[in-house]
C-alpha cells in the first residue's frame, strides 16, 4: 500500500530568495498522527501548504501514491484536505451548511450525498443544532469545530490541520483533543503547544529554520529537554 | 446621502431600479469572462473592508467635533478596476439598505446609481485620465484627488435631479442642488484627501497593488470612456439646465440636506400659491388623490355633514388599525403564556 | 455597532421565519411601492396599512422596541428633509380628525406623511430581514433573477463585515488607548490612513487565505450551491392574505378618497 505523505528532497524558497523549505525529506504511513513541532516561523505552515500542493518547490511531493502536478490536483484533494490555521479564512460561506457542504459539492455529489455528508460532518463534531448558523454566531471553540467538519464532509483519507489549539481555552482544546484523537484519518497536525502535540501524537517531526532537525517516536523527541529548547520549545509538561 | 422611499415617487423609482439592474446585470455579464476564481473571495472582502473602513474615523480641521470617513469607491475603482468595484460597492449598498435598513428597498436603484456605479467609473475614468498610466506618486495623488470629488460630486447632483422628478419635498430645488454640491465637494475633500493618504501608505507597503498589477483586471477602450464621459455631460448637463430654467412646473419641488447641520433652517422660503395649484393638479392624476388635502379644503363644508365627514372617517381609520393593532399583540401575547409552561 | 446585534434576530424561529424567502421579499416591496404612492398629505391612512407589518413583527416575536430603535437610527436624513417642508409650504389647511379639528399648513401635514410612511416602509423592511436570514434571502433573489455574480459577491461580503467589524474594532482601540491628545489634523490623517491601509493589505491577504481554503475543498472555479428553499402551503396562505390586505386597503381607500 502506498504511504501517505513521501517528500523527497523537497525545496522552496519565498520569491524574494529567502529560504522557506531547504530539502525535506519525510514519509508517513497512513493511520498515524504526526505532530510538526517548531517555533513560529519554523516553516510549519508551509510543509503543510506544500503536501496539498499549494506551494510549488523542487523536489518530489507524493500524496498517497500520486505525485503532485496539474493532472493529480483534483484527485489529491479529494484524498488530503488541509485546514487552515484562522477558522475565519476556512468558514467563508454564509451558514454551516452552506460550508460543509462547499467540499463534497465540488466532488460532484449528488443533493442527497451532501446532504448526508453534512449530516455526519455535524455529528462528528457535535454541531447538529448549529447547521443553519452563521459563522459569526459561533464561539471561539464550536467555530474550530466546523472547520474541521468542512474537511471531515469531504472524506478525506489525509488531514492536515495548523495550529488547530491556537486561541482555545483549556475546556476547548481537551474538547478538540478528544475529536482529532477519535479521527480514523491520518493526521497530521503543526503546532508549538506541545502539551497538545504530546496528547495526540505518535510521532513528531522537529522543523526550525525550513529543516527536518528531528524525526521519530513523539516521546523520545519531545522529552529531550536540551533539543526542544535549543529550538524555542518545551518539554511538555506531560511526558516531565 | 442615502436616498430614502419617501423622496421618491413609484414611476422614479421604479426607473432608477430598472436602469440599475440593467447596469449591475449587464456589467456582471461583460465581467464574467474576466473574474477568475480567486477574484470572486477578493471582491467579497474589500466590500466588507469598505464597511470596516467606514469605523475609522478622523477628526477634520477648522470643524470641531465633526469627524470623516472614508467611502472607498475610488480606491476600490483604482485596485479592481471599474466593473468590479462597481458590483463590490453595489453590494455594499445592497447590504446597507438589506440588513443595515440605510436607504429604502424602493430607493435601492437610486443609491446604487448615485454611490455605486456613477462613482467608480467617473472616478475610474477621471483617475485614468490624469495618471495616464505614468506610476509617478504626483500624479497618482493628484488623480486619485480630482477622483473622488468628481465621483463623490457626481452621485450627489443625481440626488436633487431624482427628487425633483418625484416631487415630494418643497424645497426649491436650486436651493437643494447647490446645497448638495457645496456638501459634496467637503465631502469629496475629505474622501480624496484620505483617499490619497491611504495610497501613499500602500504605495510604501504594496506598491503591487496600486500600480494595476492584480490579475485579470478589464482593459478600457477608449470608445468606453468617451461614452462614459458623454453620458455624464448629458446627466450633470441636464440637472444644471434644470436649474436654470427657472423652473416653472413640479420640478420645483425638491428639498435640501445638510446632513452635517440637522437644524439648517434654509433662508430661501417660498409660500407661492402656485405650489397649491401644481398639488392639486397632481392629485387631480395621481392613482390615489390627496384626500385629506382637498378633505381639509371642504373642511368648512364637510363640518356641516355630521357623521360623514372626512375627519369622521379618518378617525374610525386610525382607531380601528390601533384596534386591531392591539388586538393582534393581545393574542400574540396569550399564545405566548400559553405556549410557555408546555416548552 | 456590535455585530452580534445586527442580525440575531433573523435566527429567531417563528411562522414567519419560516415563509420562503421570494414571497416576503416580493410582499414586501409591493407593500413599500403602494405606501409610497399613497398621497402626499394623507396621514391617517397610514395608520392602516402600519397594521400590515405591525402584525408581522409581533408574530414573529421582534421586539417593537428593536424596531423603534432601528428606525430613530435610520431617521436623521429623513427627518432632516421632513422638518424643512414646512418652512416652504405655508399654504393653510385645516385638518379634521373625529371630533377636533386643528388649522395646519401643507408643509407640516407634508412633513407628518413623509415621517409616516418612512416608519411604516421602514418597520416593513424591518420586519423582513429580521425574520429572514440574509442567506435565504440571497438565495431567494437568486431564483428572483439577481446574478450570480452578485450573489457570491453578497455572500462573502456578508460574512466577512463581521471579520472585519472585529479587526477594525481591535484596531481602533489600540489607537485608543495610545492616543492621548489631538495630533492635529495631518497626523490624524496620516494615522487613520496607515489604520486603513493595513486594514486593507490584511484584507487581501485573507482573500488569499481564503482562496487556498475554497482550492483544498477542490473548487474549480464552478460555483455550487445546495438550494433548500421550497414553498409550500403557508406561504401560499400568507401571500394570499397580504394581497388580500393590500387590495382590501385599496379597494377601501379609493372610494373614500373620491
Amino acid at each position: 500500500m502506498a504511504k501517505a505523505i513521501e517528500i523527497e528532497n523537497f525545496s522552496y524558497a519565498y520569491p524574494d530568495g529567502t529560504v522557506a523549505l531547504d530539502k525535506i525529506n519525510l514519509s508517513l504511513e497512513h493511520g498515524r498522527k504526526l505532530a510538526l513541532i517548531g517555533p513560529n516561523g519554523a516553516g510549519k505552515s508551509t510543509l503543510l501548504l506544500a503536501m496539498a500542493g499549494f506551494v510549488k518547490g523542487t523536489g518530489r511531493v507524493v500524496v498517497d501514491g500520486l505525485e503532485i502536478n496539474r493532472k493529480n490536483l483534483k484527485k489529491i484533494r479529494a484524498r488530503l484536505c488541509s485546514c487552515l490555521e484562522n477558522p475565519d479564512d476556512q468558514l467563508f460561506m454564509p451558514t454551516l451548511f452552506d460550508d460543509i457542504a462547499f467540499g463534497p459539492l465540488n466532488m460532484g455529489l449528488t443533493p442527497e450525498e451532501v446532504k448526508a455528508r453534512v449530516g455526519d460532518a455535524l455529528q462528528t463534531v457535535g454541531l447538529t443544532e448549529m447547521v443553519d448558523k452563521a459563522p459569526h454566531h459561533l464561539s471561539a471553540g464550536q467555530k474550530r469545530a466546523a472547520a474541521i467538519a468542512t474537511v471531515l464532509s469531504m472524506a478525506p483519507k489525509i488531514i492536515t490541520l495548523d495550529e488547530p489549539d491556537g486561541s482555545l481555552d483549556p475546556r476547548n482544546r481537551n474538547n478538540l483533543l478528544k475529536l482529532l484523537a477519535s479521527l480514523p484519518q491520518t493526521l497530521i497536525i503543526a503546532t508549538c503547544n506541545m502539551n497538545f502535540a504530546a496528547a495526540l501524537a505518535d510521532r513528531a517531526v522537529l522543523v526550525d529554520k525550513g529543516r527536518i532537525i528531528a524525526d521519530g517516536d513523539a516521546k523520545e523527541i519531545m522529552s529531550d529537554s536540551k533539543l526542544m529548547t535549543e529550538h524555542g520549545l518545551e518539554v511538555p509538561g506531560t511526558i516531565r | 446621502m442615502h436616498m430614502a422611499n419617501e423622496l421618491l415617487s413609484v414611476p422614479v423609482a421604479a426607473g432608477t431600479l430598472a436602469i440599475a439592474a440593467a447596469g449591475l446585470g449587464f456589467i456582471c455579464r461583460k465581467v464574467r469572462q474576466v473574474i477568475t476564481a480567486d477574484k470572486l473571495a477578493l471582491m467579497g472582502i474589500l466590500g466588507a473592508f469598505v464597511f470596516a473602513g467606514q469605523m475609522v474615523n478622523f477628526q477634520l480641521p477648522a470643524m470641531p467635533g465633526t469627524s470623516g470617513h472614508m467611502v472607498g469607491a475610488v480606491l476600490l475603482a483604482i485596485v479592481l478596476g471599474p466593473h468590479l468595484a462597481a458590483i463590490v460597492i453595489s453590494s455594499v449598498v445592497i447590504v446597507q439598505c438589506l440588513i443595515f435598513q440605510d436607504g429604502g428597498l424602493l430607493a435601492l436603484g437610486c443609491n446604487i446609481i448615485n454611490m455605486a456605479l456613477v462613482p467608480a467609473y467617473a472616478g475610474y475614468f477621471l483617475y485614468r485620465i490624469v495618471t495616464a498610466g505614468s506610476a509617478s506618486s504626483l500624479r497618482v495623488h493628484i488623480g486619485a484627488m480630482i477622483a473622488c470629488v468628481v465621483a463623490v460630486e457626481a452621485g450627489a447632483i443625481l440626488v436633487p435631479v431624482q427628487a425633483a422628478l418625484a416631487g415630494v419635498l418643497v424645497v426649491p430645488f436650486s436651493t437643494f442642488l447647490i446645497t448638495m454640491i457645496g456638501v459634496h465637494f467637503l465631502v469629496g475633500l475629505v474622501e480624496g484627501l484620505i483617499t490619497v493618504a491611504v495610497l501613499g501608505y500602500l504605495q510604501q507597503v504594496r506598491s503591487d497593488l496600486v500600480l494595476h498589477s492584480l490579475p485579470g483586471k478589464v482593459r478600457l477602450s477608449k470608445s468606453a470612456v468617451l461614452a462614459t464621459l458623454v453620458v455624464f455631460t448629458i446627466i450633470i448637463g441636464a440637472g444644471v439646465s434644470l436649474l436654470a430654467s427657472g423652473l416653472p412646473d413640479g420640478l420645483e419641488w425638491s428639498y435640501a440636506e445638510r446632513p452635517d447641520e440637522p437644524d439648517f433652517e434654509p433662508a430661501v422660503s417660498n409660500d407661492d400659491s402656485r405650489i397649491a395649484a401644481v398639488d392639486d393638479f397632481q392629485s387631480r392624476y395621481s392613482v390615489m388623490p390627496d384626500y385629506s388635502v382637498r378633505a381639509s379644503k371642504l373642511g368648512q363644508v364637510a363640518e356641516q355633514q355630521a357623521g360623514s365627514s372626512p375627519g369622521w372617517t379618518s378617525f374610525a381609520g386610525v382607531m380601528g388599525s390601533v384596534i386591531t393593532m392591539a388586538a393582534i399583540w393581545l393574542t400574540a401575547w396569550i399564545l405566548r403564556k400559553r405556549q410557555s409552561p408546555t416548552a | 455597532m456590535h455585530h452580534a446585534h445586527i442580525d440575531k434576530f433573523a435566527y429567531q424561529d417563528s411562522p414567519v421565519h419560516r415563509l420562503d424567502s421570494r414571497v416576503k421579499f416580493i410582499v414586501v416591496l409591493v407593500f413599500t411601492a403602494m405606501v409610497v404612492s399613497l398621497p402626499r398629505t394623507s396621514v391617517s391612512i397610514l395608520a392602516c396599512y402600519a397594521v400590515g407589518p405591525f402584525a408581522l413583527l409581533v408574530w414573529a416575536k421582534i421586539p417593537l422596541r428593536f424596531a423603534f430603535k432601528q428606525i430613530l437610527l435610520v431617521s436623521p436624513f429623513v427627518l432632516v428633509l421632513a422638518l424643512s417642508c414646512p418652512l416652504y409650504d405655508r399654504t393653510p389647511a385645516t385638518v379634521a380628525f373625529g371630533p377636533f379639528s386643528w388649522r395646519l399648513t401643507l408643509g407640516w401635514m407634508r412633513c407628518f406623511t413623509i415621517l409616516g410612511k418612512f416608519t411604516v416602509t421602514m418597520s416593513a423592511l424591518i420586519a423582513l430581514v429580521s425574520t429572514t436570514r440574509f442567506n435565504d434571502l440571497l438565495a431567494g433573489l437568486q431564483r428572483l433573477g439577481l446574478p450570480k455574480v452578485l450573489v457570491i459577491q453578497l455572500g462573502f461580503l456578508y460574512r466577512y463585515i463581521f471579520v472585519l467589524i472585529d479587526r477594525a474594532h481591535h484596531i481602533l482601540q489600540a489607537r485608543q488607548g495610545r492616543k492621548l491628545r489631538s495630533l492635529g489634523f495631518k497626523a490624524e490623517l496620516r494615522i487613520a490612513a496607515a489604520m486603513l491601509g493595513s486594514l486593507f493589505v490584511r484584507s487581501i491577504d485573507t482573500a488569499e487565505h481564503i482562496n487556498i481554503a475554497m482550492q483544498a475543498r477542490a473548487f474549480d472555479g464552478k460555483w455550487r450551491t445546495l438550494s433548500r428553499l421550497q414553498i409550500r402551503a403557508a406561504d401560499y396562505i400568507f401571500a394570499l392574505a397580504a394581497a388580500l390586505f393590500m387590495a382590501g386597503l385599496y379597494l377601501l381607500v379609493k372610494p373614500v378618497l373620491q
